[in-house]
């Protein structure tokens, strides 16, 4: 509770620091807004019922692409750790997918999907994938040799041992991969727009620098850094519900 | 062969290990260097030695978790060509599942089978009392000690009604209170239902508290063997009886004897008095 205080009084002196500085040192506004005109500006634009749209929008990307990311990197995890001989064909070509500039591969994807929301969802489920690939991975090959011991003399199929034992042994890993990867989500989406998108939160800065409105883009930042947090605290209530069942009980 | 097997059996053993021998790399050293050993059925056997003698190689061999590379196991007359089906495997660790109940940890051979029904749940429950651990049951693993940990896997290794139970150092990691209550336990619940068990130990007064026979083990070969001649059902406090402490020192002999490179199979042991084998094998005159 303690730490909470002095994390929200830490908070309130940076911001009298900043708008002190901007007041005393009178920094253009284009430069650096103060807190109250960023304020002003986030309030305007929650008032007139601008940002809504542009929010929607970048929620839905974030969201489809983390779906899909954790989808195809849970599977090409279980895929890559069911199999060695697989893992040892692809993994090179997977680990290239990874080292290509996301951001590169904007002006190709929209010349295949063309501008708005599906390119931007393409980029974030290939940023989402590679953590969720890797944990799951790293989760699987975890599994206490004792235990596979165990279901083998049980008489467990592939499939019941996947299903029963390692993939709920992964699991706490798998879901910490999770929380990086709705991180990611964000920026994937934020700068897959910056790219691609004609609507959503980073499209809009793109349109504010357009127009020099540096107030806008800070009150932008702030909803984009409030999102990014709701997201994080909603993986992290998920993790803790799923994992309330390893703990004592 | 023990002469003390029980009556109308097959006569190779209900567990006939034949002339096993396994290594893990080819070209390696064998682990487990031509062993041959039966268990009849019901009967308790203890596998005696030190750390990396082969013992834990020479238990999964035997429930088919291994397979050798010269040799073959029986189960029932049928050679082990995978897990064996009907044998219960209790490893050294309880190897339970963290998200499962204790009751849902028993149950587990089962549910990989079927839908657990009334009946299973009631089979799981009763072996959760006779193990003390009625009030458990509802419980996961991480508010269980580590002996209730270890009673849970016996439960599960039962549960399935195996003809034979394989352990595996289970109750190394317990104090020593806690370890003679478990092996009374098991004791008990092997004479239930007339479970035969093969128990890898590395201590001697263990082995000879709970075995109708032991073998003595090092570098892979079964150097040792012989019947224990104590009554059955065993007082705890056996452990002070003379007889008791004579078997163990002529283990403990069996066991220094091996250093002198003498791996002679001491296979029928001399019929003592009182109708059982005598404790003591030819290592005993080390003593």
């Amino acid at each position: 509770m303690s730490a909470r205080l002095a994390s929200g009084l830490l908070f309130l002196a940076l911001l009298a620091g900043w708008e002190a500085w901007c007041r005393a040192a009178a920094v253009p506004v284009l430069i650096l807004p103060p807190p109250s005109a960023v304020a002003a500006t986030l309030w305007g634009e929650i008032a007139s019922g601008r940002l809504w749209p542009h929010l929607a929008v970048t929620m839905a990307e974030m969201g489809l692409g983390l779906a899909a990311g954790t989808v195809v990197g849970l599977g090409a995890g279980i895929a890559l750790a069911e199999s060695p001989a697989l893992s040892r064909v692809l993994r090179p070509y997977i680990l290239a997918s990874q080292l290509v500039p996301k951001l590169a591969l904007g002006p190709l994807l929209i010349i295949w999907f063309g501008f708005g929301l599906t390119p931007t969802v393409v980029v974030t489920a290939l940023i989402c994938f590679f953590p969720l690939m890797e944990t799951t991975l790293t989760g699987l090959a975890g599994v206490d040799p004792a235990r596979r011991d165990l279901f083998r003399m049980l008489g467990a199929s592939r499939l019941q041992t996947l299903l029963r034992l390692a993939l709920p042994t992964a699991l706490p890993v798998i879901l910490a991969g999770l929380r990086v990867a709705v991180v990611l989500a964000l920026v994937g989406a934020v700068v897959g727009e910056f790219v691609a998108g004609r609507a959503g939160l980073g499209a809009s800065i793109i349109a504010a620098q357009s127009v020099m409105d540096s107030s806008l883009i800070f009150a932008l930042f702030v909803v984009i850094t409030a999102l990014g947090m709701v997201f994080y605290e909603a993986v992290r209530a998920l993790e803790r519900a799923v994992l309330r069942r390893y703990r004592k009980g | 062969m023990p002469t003390e097997s029980d009556p109308g059996s097959d006569p190779a053993g209900f567990v006939a290990i034949e002339g096993v021998r396994y290594r893990y790399e080819t070209g390696g050293p064998a682990i487990v260097d031509r062993v041959d050993w039966t268990i009849p059925h019901g009967a308790i056997h203890c596998l005696l030695g030190r750390s990396g003698c082969g013992k834990t190689t020479l238990l999964k061999l035997a429930g088919g978790l291994l397979l050798p590379g010269e040799g073959r196991v029986r189960v029932a007359g049928a050679v082990l060509r995978g897990p064996a089906p009907r044998v219960g495997f209790v490893f050294q660790t309880p190897t339970l599942l963290d998200w499962l109940s204790a009751l849902d940890n028993v149950l587990l051979p089962l549910s990989l089978k079927r839908r657990p029904g009334a009946a299973d749940r009631a089979a799981a429950l009763d072996l959760l009392a006779l193990m003390g651990l009625a009030d458990h049951a509802a419980r996961r693993p991480a508010a269980l000690s580590g002996g209730q940990q270890s009673r849970v896997a016996v439960a599960r290794a039962l549960i399935g009604e195996p003809d034979l139970l394989l352990l595996d150092e289970p109750f190394a990691a317990l104090d020593a209170l806690t370890r003679e209550e478990l092996q009374d336990d098991l004791l008990r619940l092997c004479a239930r239902r007339g479970t035969a068990a093969l128990f890898v130990t590395h201590d001697i007064a263990e082995a000879v508290y709970l075995a109708d026979r032991v073998a003595v083990m090092a570098d892979g070969r079964i150097t040792h063997a012989s019947a224990v001649a104590l009554p059955r059902p065993r007082p705890r406090g056996i452990r002070y009886d003379p007889a008791f402490g004579a078997a163990c020192r002529a283990l403990r002999a069996a066991m220094d004897a091996r250093t002198a490179p003498v791996p002679t199979e001491e296979r029928a042991a001399p019929a003592g008095p009182g109708g059982r084998a005598a404790p003591a094998g030819p290592g005993g005159r080390a003593a």
